[in-house]
């Protein structure tokens, strides 16, 4: 359903995103990841048709993102930015209805988005009395409803970071939701995330960025290897693996850090 | 919601009467102003008819239009210290009008030059802000814009005989006592639509408070639409000046109240505000006329006397809330 393709984006004389190529499907929950300064979310500002490349061609759901007016587009694709605005005197529910202003033929209801999201019981509260982690669920709800109120047959969501608020455990559930939520709903969801472990745990498939290019894309186990992220990271890992080689978990080695 | 409106609706009914009371006297209970309502001297009906109402109508709608317009400028540019004035409309009504003066040009005229005055001001601020409607951008080039015109308007002022001094004082400082039917049919017709343009862009507003970026991946082309809101809050508020002068600071507070009261969602503020502003319009014109009495204050001077220290407790409000963020 998204298919990217030799993507090059300059700014200021500077490549910020160089020959990048990306596929994601329906039902599949796709993570990129890389160091800092890698292109991440610049990578998504493309893809979400606020920024074009220049070169190269990104097609969503068989279009050309920027050939579609900004109604089409919300028919197909919704975004969480890394640090979504939000201002005081909203309650949560009301945030979340923003998801279904565009009429775009699915009828929906906001407390189902809500509910897969689970912040339902947050719904009356005002937004300056959430945490920035409930927050970043309310609008996570919000973008969903938005999908949910599509009568497209293919939709994406796309989400810069959506754990950066949340602790490691609520992270690891938010995970787990999303994947779940991208099966039974056929929603494709690209998202960046930092954390590798998370990415190793429940992605469908990874894209592993370094200073705009992508440097290995595929499953967890093809893109996750230790000396490939020691390179990409230039930090040395530990690499831990549960008894039964189900769970892989990388931890870096402080003081070994040959960034520098 | 339909408690306050309720609430609101009375309130602005007791304001009416309440300034009809003053036909009589300053500061008569507005029991007395009903009282004219119901039956009226002749010379009381005159006064009502043809002097107090006009008043009434054209202070609660100017004032109406100001808070709306405020609503929607600081829903626009997520900034909730932006008023109207800001983006240079009021300095380009205000040196329009004193120039129709200048050239000795009847009322009629000095109003319909004080409007195109404020809409071209607001070309021009966009010219400046090479047509962005990026919230900085435009923000300061409405501020370059004001002070352009600004000092421009003293330049003219030390040039104009005694006579027109009085009435570009009139402009710069707003007065609703030179209402009459003509003015106040002319509101009563454009205001509520006004308001209603500015009210029927309530999902526009809502996304725009959360930012151009998120208005756009919902579907909404944050800058025509932003121009658009930008466009009808200039109208609104030239309108106001090219008939009012320069009332400040309710396209400011009136907002504010509002958002106290029912929250910061367009739908319910853009009907709060302007009933609000309506209501500060009125009680401000009440003052200004109460308070000396029999000279009459203009009512820029009340506006601006209540609005100057709302705006400093703004700005401590949203110093500690940024801290605390």
């Amino acid at each position: 359903m998204l298919e990217a393709s030799h993507l090059t984006l300059r700014h200021d004389g500077l490549t910020l995103l160089d020959d990048l190529s990306l596929t994601a499907a329906c039902g599949e929950l796709t993570l990129i990841i890389g160091p800092n300064g890698a292109g991440k979310s610049t990578l998504l500002s493309l893809l979400s048709g606020l920024r074009m490349p220049a070169s190269g061609q990104i097609r969503l759901c068989g279009h050309d993102p920027y050939r579609l007016g900004a109604r089409e587009l919300a028919r197909l694709r919704a975004v969480v930015e890394q640090a979504p605005g939000w201002q005081p005197g909203f309650s949560a529910a009301e945030l979340v209805m923003m998801g279904g202003y565009l009429p775009a033929g699915r009828q929906a209801d906001w407390r189902d988005a809500m509910r897969l999201m689970r912040c339902d019981a947050l719904a009356e509260r005002r937004l300056e009395t959430l945490s920035g982690g409930e927050r970043q669920r309310v609008h996570l709800a919000r973008a969903l409803l938005q999908l949910l109120c599509s009568d497209a047959t293919q939709r994406l969501l796309l989400l810069d970071e959506p754990t950066a608020a949340l602790d490691f455990g609520l992270a690891d559930a938010l995970m787990a939701q999303l994947r779940e939520l991208a099966q039974t709903h056929r929603i494709g969801i690209v998202a960046v995330v930092h954390d590798l472990n998370l990415a190793g745990r429940h992605a469908d498939r990874i894209l592993l960025m370094k200073n705009g290019c992508g440097a290995a894309f595929g499953t967890p186990s093809e893109v996750m290897r230790k000396e490939r992220l020691e390179a990409i990271y230039g930090v040395r890992l530990a690499e831990l693996i549960s008894q039964d080689e189900q769970l892989r978990a990388f931890v870096p080695l402080s003081g070994t850090d040959e960034r520098d | 919601m339909r408690l306050f409106t309720l609430v609101l609706l009375l309130s602005v009914a007791i304001a009416l009467t309440a300034g009809a009371a003053l036909v009589l006297a300053p500061g008569s209970h507005p029991s007395v102003g009903l009282a004219l309502f119901v039956s009226p001297t002749e010379v009381e009906r005159q006064l009502l008819w043809q002097l107090r109402l006009p008043r009434q109508v054209l202070s609660f709608f100017a004032g109406a239009l100001l808070a709306s317009a405020g609503g929607a400028i600081q829903a626009r540019f997520r900034n909730s210290l932006a008023e109207p004035g800001l983006i240079g409309i009021s300095g380009g009504a205000a040196l329009s009008a004193a120039l129709a003066l200048q050239f000795g040009l009847p009322v009629t005229w000095v109003s319909l030059l004080a409007f195109a005055g404020g809409l071209g001001a607001l070309g021009l601020t966009c010219l400046i802000s090479r047509q962005s409607v990026d919230n900085d951008r435009l923000i300061l080039a409405g501020i370059a814009v004001n002070a352009i015109f600004g000092s421009l308007l003293t330049l003219l002022i030390t040039t104009l005989p005694d006579g027109s001094l009085r009435t570009i004082t009139f402009w710069l400082m707003g007065s609703f006592a030179n209402a009459d039917w003509p003015q106040a049919r002319l509101f009563l017709l454009a205001a509520p639509w006004l308001v209603w343009l500015l009210f029927r862009e309530w999902r526009l507003l809502n996304l725009l408070q959360l930012g151009p970026e998120t208005a756009f991946h919902q579907g909404f082309d944050p800058r025509r639409g932003g121009a658009r809101v930008v466009l009808f809050a200039a109208m609104a508020v030239a309108l106001v000046v090219s008939h009012c002068g320069m009332v400040g600071f309710i396209g400011l507070m009136a907002p504010h109240l509002a958002r106290q009261l029912v929250g910061s969602h367009a739908r319910r503020l853009q009907i709060a505000a302007p009933l609000i502003g309506g209501w500060l319009a009125l009680l401000a014109d009440w003052l200004a006329q109460s308070l000396l009495y029999p000279a009459e204050l203009p009512v820029g001077v009340i506006t601006s006397l209540a609005g100057a220290p709302f705006f400093l407790w703004l700005l401590r409000q949203s110093g500690r809330r940024s801290r605390h963020a």
